[in-house]
């Protein structure tokens, strides 16, 4: 099992568990593998496109700082919080 | 027919399968072996006859479908229900004589999939299982922690039945309940926390599974059964039971239980030889599985069933069937009814 954020965001992507994912534009979340279903936020759906999109925390980060006109540093600390969430729900 | 308001037998829901068929224009007979079993009564069946109780074995089985063959013409025969399959098996060369074919695996693959030969069978396909073993002294579960199992565990009839439990008293009592009613030995296997996925399709008898439906239990009766369930697409589980399938070459409907483990691994936990009472779900996602038994038994071989609909969900209820008092007087005294309407459709 992956340790740090961007490797946790490889090996969802990696498993094509983050690709698999169905959502709607509601934020309503299923996985079809597991059956589980779940909300994300705004900010979260668009977190996870560019995720999905970008495959990579960095771009992710600097595409949503600009977006929001948040700092880096403080979109960082979201980001990686979101994906480790991610992968407890994905496991 | 077999059904219990909080554990129904999948006869009425492979009933329920057929009758959703657009094109469906058979009548559909119900089998049971109780006069008060639900199915017998239902609406949804054009006729209903009591067949004696397996443990009077396969002649007795076979001289009364005898006697329902001189009124219903049958020309298939879906078990459901493990206790009768053993005797469906080795009647099968005589129920075709009488017209009747069934898509029902041979004793052998039965047995290669009895819950005393799973471990076995596992090691064999090197797929993972939680750690069993039978047990006949209920001191076993005094000592157990010594031999390095730790609770909980899961104390499991050979048959049927399970217990989660989480002290020698509680292992005792599960012991001694299952086995006075289920019979020796009594499994003992490792708790894997996780969660339950099962696998329903039927085997081809060559190998080959024809359109696997998975689904998530999502709510659970006392019994641990499925109230609620979502349908999922887990390659995983596909492939797992793709292999028991071809090691087996098995031959009807399977349901195939596994354990996804907070580790992520999928540990198979049964294979039950028959169809499970949540197959209308099949209905439900558009692999109608009992209506594939039909295209096996008539000779289709080329299948290319619709993707899988994850996320369609069933959620079960249960109902009275109002049974007037003759009806209930013909299946005690004559062991058969004839419902009447046979007609009812099922969305």
């Amino acid at each position: 099992m992956a340790s740090d954020p961007q490797a946790f965001l490889r090996d969802l992507i990696e498993r094509q568990r983050l690709q698999s994912l169905a959502v709607s534009s509601t934020g309503f979340a299923f996985d079809p593998r597991s059956g589980q279903s779940f909300t994300i936020n705004r900010t979260g759906l668009a977190t996870l496109e560019h995720l999905r999109r970008t495959a990579d925390i960095d771009e992710t980060v600097s595409a949503l700082s600009t977006r929001y006109g948040v700092p880096a540093d403080m979109v960082l600390g979201a980001v990686e919080v979101f994906v480790r969430q991610l992968a407890r729900y994905l496991v | 027919m077999n059904a219990k308001p909080d554990n129904p037998g999948p006869g009425l829901a492979v009933a329920r399968c057929l009758r959703g068929l657009p094109d469906f224009a058979g009548r559909l007979i119900g089998l049971g072996y109780d006069a008060l079993d639900p199915g017998l009564h239902h609406g949804l069946l054009d006729a209903a006859y009591l067949l004696p109780y397996p443990t009077s074995g396969a002649d007795a089985q076979f001289e009364r479908l005898t006697g329902v063959r001189e009124n219903e013409r049958i020309d298939v025969v879906i078990p459901c229900l493990d206790a009768e399959l053993t005797n469906f098996a080795h009647n099968e060369t005589r129920l075709l004589s009488l017209g009747m074919r069934t898509l029902a695996p041979t004793r052998e693959q039965i047995k290669g999939r009895a819950k005393d030969n799973l471990p076995a069978l596992c090691r064999r396909l090197s797929i993972a299982v939680p750690d069993t073993r039978p047990v006949t002294d209920p001191s076993f579960f005094d000592r157990c922690t010594d031999d390095g199992w730790t609770y909980p565990l899961v104390v499991k009839g050979i048959y049927y039945d399970a217990a989660i439990v989480h002290d020698p008293a509680e292992a005792k009592a599960a012991f001694h309940r299952i086995a006075d009613q289920w019979g020796y030995p009594v499994l003992a296997q490792e708790f894997v926390p996780g969660y339950e996925v099962n696998l329903v399709a039927v085997g081809d008898g060559r190998g080959g599974m024809v359109s696997p439906v998975m689904m998530r239990k999502k709510a659970l009766t006392e019994k641990g059964k499925a109230w609620a369930g979502i349908a999922i697409d887990d390659d995983d589980l596909e492939r797992l039971a793709s292999r028991i399938v071809r090691a087996l070459n098995w031959r009807g409907p399977l349901e195939v239980e596994a354990l996804r483990g907070d580790d992520g691994l999928l540990y198979l936990i049964e294979v039950n030889p028959r169809f499970p009472a949540w197959v209308y779900l099949s209905h439900g996602v558009g692999r109608n599985l009992p209506a594939m038994v039909l295209r096996l038994l008539a000779g289709e071989t080329a299948f290319d069933p619709p993707p899988p609909r994850p996320g369609t969900l069933f959620i079960r209820y249960a109902e009275e069937v109002i049974v007037p008092l003759g009806q209930f007087e013909a299946i005690l005294i004559d062991g058969a009814v004839r419902t009447g309407s046979g007609n009812r459709k099922d969305p």
